[in-house]
């Protein structure tokens, strides 16, 4: 029966094109967030390597003990030389801004420090001559100074652990835990305010004009009047999720390169990408029947905007929840929105369970099903639609 | 005469909000609208409801169009109730109201479209009477301008040919010349006799006598929900005109007019 599906087609290609053929909106919902993301989150990434300096440091060092130089070797940030020559030579070089830093290591640092823990033990020096009067030198300084920080705790810690190893697993799980931790929050409240950007618009507005009751005479089911704004509407948030999504997964290696050795966003396979790509949809599907309900009972956009701030504050708690519980049993995954920013971490840390996702999944389209029978209701009411 | 539509004792009431009971200075929780209106009318002609603000027009007609249910009483557009049967009565009629908008965004030529798919009119049909209707109102010169660019009175034909897109046999109109220039209320007018020509029925709201005289077979008066005078115009305006009709028997009803 293709005949009875028409208007709902029609109302489905109708909201496309209210949105598509408006420059304005195009820009605000589309374009505009993503972009902004991208350019903040980059931004503030430059700022963070700006504080740990720009770019590359020339770092003269003497007596670079064996067991380190690995260590150093990892950070792309150092140009390390070996110092030949008399340490006037290097310090003059600091002040007048030739070298960035001197660092004299003992001579025997690795014997030395072999005897840590004994009685007598001595803890050797390190001495790291900068300039405080330019900001490289001082950077590099705090940089260098931060890894030998992180090889003394590595060492005097209880395990034996292999330096050079060590160094790179933790900058890799600390960009996965930030990944994880960070990106299902932000990408679930991009995905509202996405929602937030056209679902109250299309239905409390086109409440608000009068617009709502000339679809109303028409013979169009409610119900398919319901599925084809969820429908639309979802499509539109999505593509605005997806815009924010990349301007955030974008801007990451920007945004951590001050902190990691940069991030490689290609530990993700496809697979990862597809599965994000269900969850969202799957998330707007909820956000917008969630949505649309509460913007059927407002009288307009505005009302519909205050009705819709709670919730808002409730999916944000709910998604920064999902960092704070480690190792959810599957039924936690049937909690809507919380289930999602689950999703969306168990894939940053690569330790998906396909019946999580699953349950995760499902649950929302049934919820959002729910929502679209309450919707179809409400439309069918007379105090809702032409309450004044 | 075939009856085409049949109204039995329609009832409607609105529960007022302390701040609607304020407004209309009462201290009564539900205002009766629309209190057991009965009436009948026949295919080809145009019905014309007469009545002062607020007497219950719009809503009523409000009613025949199955945006709103009444509280009891039911009415028949072509034998389907607009109670238990409200698809069949929509895809039957056409409404036009005031109350009853068009996106801004979108041209003449879009809603067109857009309306003749919720309606499920064919395209080649559709097509074809938007070519008729479109020059027949001179909307083809704008035809492509968005709703946000247009004078009232270009919208009102736009609002006005749109109610008719499904070509029904039965149209309800509530003050179609309302806010009209009276270049543009005579093309309106001129279009209810053209439909009535065209056999269809036409029930129209008003609160000018002059359009009730001009155009109307029967007339029914309608004052505070109920019907206070229903007869053919010709009948009605036998002995004098029918703004002094109205005062008579407004004068019975409602206690005289101040
Ligand atoms: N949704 C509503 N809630 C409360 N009262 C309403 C509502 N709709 C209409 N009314 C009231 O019902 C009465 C009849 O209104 P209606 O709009 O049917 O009058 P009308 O005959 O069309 O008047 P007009 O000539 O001014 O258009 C009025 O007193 C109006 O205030
Ligand atoms: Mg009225």
């Amino acid at each position: 029966m293709k005949g009875a599906f028409r208007g709902m087609a029609a109302i489905i290609k109708k909201e496309f094109a209210r949105f598509f053929f408006d420059r304005r909106m195009l820009i605000t919902t589309l374009i505009l967030p993503g972009l902004l993301i991208y350019v903040v989150y980059t931004l503030m990434g430059s700022f963070v390597t700006n504080i740990a300096g720009d770019g590359n440091y020339s770092v003269a060092v003497k007596n670079m003990p064996g067991s380190m130089e690995p260590m150093f070797a990892a950070v792309e940030q150092f140009e390390i030389s070996d110092a030949d020559r008399d340490d006037d030579y290097y310090k003059s070089q600091v002040t007048e801004g030739g070298l960035d830093i001197y660092v004299i290591f003992p001579e025997d640092f690795d014997e030395i420090i072999a005897f840590a823990g004994t009685s007598g033990y001595v803890a050797p020096e390190v001495q790291i001559y900068y300039s405080s009067s330019a900001d490289g030198s001082t950077a590099a300084y705090s940089a260098f100074a931060a890894v030998l920080d992180a090889y003394e705790q590595a060492i005097s810690n209880v395990f034996n652990v292999n330096t050079g190893g060590n160094y790179d697993l933790s900058a890799t799980s600390a960009a996965t835990y930030i990944l994880s931790a960070i990106v299902p929050m932000v990408l679930i409240v991009l995905l509202f305010s996405g929602c937030m950007a056209v679902a109250p618009e299309s239905i409390a507005g086109e409440k608000e004009r009068g617009t709502f009751a000339t679809m109303l005479v028409t013979p169009v089911k409610r119900s398919h009047i319901a599925i084809g704004k969820i429908i639309s509407l979802s499509c539109i948030s999505l593509l605005s999720g997806l815009s924010s999504f990349l301007g955030l997964m974008l801007s990451l290696p920007n945004l951590m390169s001050g902190v990691f050795d940069g991030v490689d966003l290609a530990m993700f396979g496809a697979a990862d990408y597809l599965m994000i790509l269900g969850v969202m949809l799957s998330t707007v599907l909820l956000l917008v029947a969630m949505i649309s309900c509460i913007s059927a009972l407002a009288k307009s956009v505005k009302e519909a905007n205050s009705y819709i701030a709670p919730l808002n504050i409730i999916v944000v708690v709910v998604s920064l929840l999902s960092s704070f519980l480690g190792n959810p049993s599957a039924p936690l995954y049937l909690i809507p929105i919380y289930n999602s920013a689950m999703i969306v971490t168990d894939i940053m840390a690569l330790a998906v369970s396909p019946l999580n996702f699953i349950i995760a999944i499902a649950s929302n389209i049934v919820y959002a099903a729910l929502l679209v029978f309450l919707l179809t209701r409400m439309f069918k009411s007379e105090r809702i639609m032409f309450n004044r | 005469m075939q009856e085409i539509l049949s109204v039995c004792n329609l009832k409607k009431q609105f529960k007022l909000s302390y701040k609607q009971q304020k407004l209309q200075h009462t201290d009564k929780k539900v205002l009766t609208a629309v209190d057991g209106l009965s009436f009948t009318a026949c295919k080809g002609e145009i019905f014309g409801l007469l009545g002062p603000n607020g007497a219950g027009k719009t809503t009523t007609l409000r009613m025949l169009a199955t945006l709103i249910t009444p509280d009891s009483g039911d009415a028949y557009i072509e034998g389907y109730s607009v109670v238990k049967q409200p698809d069949k009565v929509r895809s039957r009629i056409g409404f036009l109201t005031g109350e009853l908008k068009l996106e801004d965004f979108f041209t003449p030529n879009y809603l067109f479209n857009f309306f003749s798919e919720l309606y499920g009119v064919p395209a080649d049909v559709r097509a074809r009477r938007k070519n008729e209707l479109f020059s027949r109102f001179g909307i083809d010169r704008f035809a492509e301008v968005k709703l946000a660019n247009l004078s009232t009175g270009m919208k009102q034909k736009v609002s006005l040919v749109i109610s008719v897109v499904n070509d029904p046999e039965f149209i309800i109109f509530d003050e179609p010349t309302n806010g009209l220039d009276v270049l543009t209320a005579k093309t309106v007018t001129d279009f209810l006799l053209e439909l009535k020509a065209q056999g269809k029925t036409i029930i129209l709201s008003t609160h000018i006598f002059s359009l009730v005289e001009k155009i109307c077979d029967r007339v029914g008066i309608i004052i505070d929900g109920r019907l206070a005078a229903l007869d053919t115009v010709s009948a009605m305006t036998k002995e004098k005109g029918l703004e002094d009709v109205f005062f008579d028997i407004y004068a019975q009803t409602a206690g005289g007019v101040q």
